[in-house]
């Protein structure tokens, strides 16, 4: 196997090759950077086109996208406070308070190098372990996964920000959102109102485009005056291989959000936003300094960036070995494969091994490339959008995003969805109700749902079976660590502190 | 004769001239072709495959362009061809039984016979399969198991009211036992929780099968005779169970379309279907193809809803 690794090489240092992966990673980071445009959808929209290409000329290019896309996010995420992915809002947490602060510049060098070292981290994992972890994919039944997702819950606690109560309310909105649609178990549609339209649920660019780019859009055009020079004027001029040996001291987070990013990717069903709130959470856990975190702490930049790379071609992984793609990013994949006619499976490993393993390795150099391409190219080019005076950049973002959301399933009916989720927002925005929960509530609360019925319907209605396997196990007991190890060392240091005062 | 009639004896031949033309030189603007799924899905790759013969054997230089309006399983996008002028410049994807099974399962703005009916180009059929670390891998074993404690054989499915529920409720029938249906949002978890043994047994498409022969038992396949793409996978008539059944995949256009548009669409359809080229598309991309144009169609149709009709009556799947 790893001589074929070897041998797909020459074919993909062509020049044409090189140049589809160039132009994947370059036109990716701008949909990244677009709210409300996703790397799915961009992924949709080339398929067509690549009927006629060569097969490693397209899955170049989709490689291309998939990793500039993941980084591309963070950029109106950290200057604007506008994921511009679903992936990217936990890099927003920190990246926008390092923007206020006038690090902005050094925020965005942080997430570039920390997506380009998660994607390498993906890749190699790809190339080298995918039969063993595809194994490890397996472990994973609905009683698994839904200890996955209760475990992710846990991340809720320090999202919920300061007052727990509009937190909660939060949190509840978005477990409230997860539920409309047709309940995949009994079929019924819930709260659908006889529009077509809802009964796949609702897609989670809407609401996050009109949670979170939309208000802040709004407010942009309130401000009648000039734009402020402090995110703009002192946007870091410094050379990106001059700032990367200051970032060494991430190795620990770099290393951990890989891991975790990569083994999200190989979840059926889980994506980059799931990696990134899990491996933000479990960064900030180590910090020695979590009361910093949210106030413009690079780790947390480095720790969701890192997760969110690490998750693309780790999705591949169960796609290409056993059909089973990790995300809707790696299924949409899977289509473009088809289209050439190369079908996932042990028989493509072995009729096709130059464009598997060259495909493999599209996505390291794609990986690579984010350092040149988004650190010294993208970031100063977007970071120029902001001299744009306020109210002209507010109303570029509307008209965007409009186009984004209509284009995910080419119709209006998204769009006025987006519209109401907007003035949610807005008012949101203005009571400060944290708008992080509603996010994870839809992710993690359908998830959570669907696959414990789905457990309890294989386990004929005992609870029991949420114990059962090995696995689960082990995840509950990293559940219950996660509950309580606060608690116990909160006690500890008030004994301490107690002793000290006594 | 007063200005009314001459005006409408003018635009009676108004009306001629432009509909005789119109038959006449069909096609002479570009042809819609809505897909009711995502692109790169199985029903866009066929979609997809399809549009350029379908553009060569139709001649005049016309564009069958492919339009995605995906959503609700297919029924956004079948509900628009079916409200589509009836002229040949839309067409759309069918997929059956979903189709047939939205008119039952929800108020469906279209019925059988909202459409004309013009090619079933691809024949999927269902394949029983079992994880490979399963001590169950026949016909007999499984039925044993089921019938030694109700709620002992679980299925993955990837949806409700597809062709893998509805070949389910024949196995419930044919074998007198009863299975719990575990229905997953997509074919992916599903695939995921069967490879896994996390459940039982699964009921999914012979093409999803084939290139994974060493990872799953197949204990049958739901066709009148074997599979040319996996000859080993004996038939569940064989096997003496009466169980055909599979997921078609197919075109339609709006009811009352112009009889030439119609004959020349369908020929369009069977000399695209007789292309070698097009048959070695589809086999690479992995879709099993079988014909039925026009009325063979239409029938086919009318034998899917009348099953999903008897299915729906004794065992509704929501």
């Amino acid at each position: 196997m790893y001589g074929n690794l070897i041998d797909a090489l020459p074919a993909v240092l062509s020049l044409g090759n090189i140049l589809a992966v160039v132009v994947g990673v370059i036109a990716g980071i701008c949909v990244g950077a677009l709210p409300g445009l996703s790397a799915t959808m961009a992924i949709s929209v080339l398929i067509p086109f690549t009927f006629g290409m060569d097969p490693l000329v397209a899955l170049g290019m989709m490689a291309g996208i998939y990793n500039g896309a993941m980084y591309g996010g963070s950029i109106p995420a950290v200057l604007l406070r506008i994921p511009g992915t679903p992936a990217a809002v936990a890099t927003s947490f920190d990246g926008y308070p390092m923007a206020q602060q006038g690090r902005g510049g050094y925020a965005l060098q942080v997430a570039v190098v920390s997506s380009a070292l998660g994607g390498i981290a993906s890749a190699l994992v790809l190339m080298l372990l995918a039969p063993p972890l595809a194994k490890v994919t397996l472990l994973f039944g609905p009683t698994e996964i839904f200890w996955v997702a209760v475990f992710g819950m846990s991340a809720i606690v320090f999202l919920l920000g300061g007052d727990i109560i509009k937190g909660l309310i939060s949190a509840a909105f978005g477990v409230f959102v997860s539920l409309i649609g047709v309940d995949t178990i009994t079929g019924y549609e819930r709260y659908t109102f006889g529009h077509l339209e809802l009964l796949d649920g609702i897609n989670i660019v809407v609401l996050l485009v009109g949670l979170y780019a939309l208000p802040p859009a709004i407010g942009l055009l309130e401000e009648v005056r000039d734009f402020d020079t402090k995110n703009t004027g002192r946007l870091n001029t410094t050379s990106i291989w001059k700032a990367i040996p200051g970032m060494l001291k991430y190795w620990k987070t770099w290393l951990r959000s890989s891991v975790i990013g990569v083994f999200v990717g190989i979840l059926p069903g889980a994506g980059g936003s799931m990696a990134a709130f899990l491996s933000y959470n479990e960064a900030r856990r180590a910090s020695k300094n979590p009361d910093d975190w949210g106030k413009g702490e690079p780790e947390g930049v480095a720790a969701s960036e890192t997760s969110n790379n690490a998750d693309t071609a780790a999705a591949l992984i169960p796609a290409l070995t056993l059909g089973i793609p990790g995300t809707a990013v790696a299924a949409v994949m899977l289509g473009g494969l088809l289209i050439h006619g190369l079908q996932p499976g042990p028989m493509l490993f072995r009729d096709n091994p130059e464009i598997v393993f060259g495909f493999m390795w599209q996505f390291l150099f794609a990986a690579i490339l984010l350092i040149f391409l988004g650190g010294a190219l993208a970031t100063n080019s977007f970071a120029q959008v902001l001299r744009l005076p306020r109210p002209l950049l507010g109303a570029i973002i509307i008209a965007l995003v409009f186009i984004g959301v209509y284009s995910i399933n080419n119709r209006m009916f998204d769009v006025y969805l987006m519209l109401g989720f907007g003035l949610i927002g807005y008012f949101m925005d203005k009571l400060k109700f944290p708008l992080p929960p509603v996010v994870l509530g839809l992710i993690l609360g359908g998830f959570a749902e669907q696959n414990l019925r789905l457990a309890l319907r294989i386990g004929g209605g005992d609870w029991s079976i949420l114990a059962s396997s090995p696995t689960a196990k082990v995840l509950i007991a990293m559940v219950l660590l996660v509950i309580v190890s606060p608690l116990v060392s909160r006690r500890l240091r008030a004994r301490k502190a107690s002793k000290v005062a006594g | 004769m007063g200005f009314k009639s001459l005006s409408v004896a003018a635009a009676l031949i108004v009306s001629c001239i432009t509909t005789t033309s119109a038959l006449a030189d069909y096609p002479e603007k570009k042809i819609d072709m809505i897909v009711g799924f995502a692109a790169g899905g199985g029903t866009d790759v066929m979609a997809r495959n399809i549009a350029p013969y379908l553009e060569k054997y139709l001649g005049n230089g016309v564009s069958v362009v492919v339009k995605n309006m995906p959503g609700a399983s297919g029924q956004i996008g079948i509900t628009a061809v079916a409200e589509a002028d009836p002229d040949g410049y839309t067409i759309g994807t069918y997929n059956l039984p979903g189709a047939m099974a939205r008119t039952l399962d929800r108020n469906a703005d279209y019925d059988a016979d909202s459409f004309t009916y013009l090619a079933n180009i691809v024949n999927d059929p269902n394949v029983i399969v079992t994880p490979k670390s399963s001590d169950i891998d026949t016909m007999d074993k499984l039925v044993e198991a089921a019938k030694a404690r109700s709620g002992a054989v679980t299925v993955a499915m990837s949806s409700l009211g597809g062709d893998d529920h509805f070949f389910l409720q024949k196995l419930s029938s044919a074998t007198d036992a009863d299975y719990i249906t575990v229905p997953f949002s997509g074919s992916a978890p599903a695939r995921s929780a069967l490879m896994g043994g996390h459940v039982t047994m699964g009921i999914i498409n012979v093409s999803e099968v084939v290139n994974f022969r060493d990872e799953l038992n197949v204990l049958g396949i739901a066709s009148k005779e074997r599979s040319s793409m996996a000859e080993d996978i004996p038939t569940f008539q064989e096997q003496g169970y009466d169980l055909v059944n599979g997921a078609l995949r197919g075109f339609v256009a709006p009811a009352g379309l112009p009889e030439d548009v119609e004959s020349k669409l369908l020929a369009a359809f069977q000399q695209t279907y007789d292309d070698p080229d097009f048959q070695t598309a589809m086999r690479k991309s992995g879709n099993p193809t079988e014909l039925a144009l026009g009325d063979d169609f239409e029938a086919l149709n009318a034998e899917q809803l009348e099953l999903a009709k008897q299915i729906w009556e004794t065992q509704p799947w929501k």
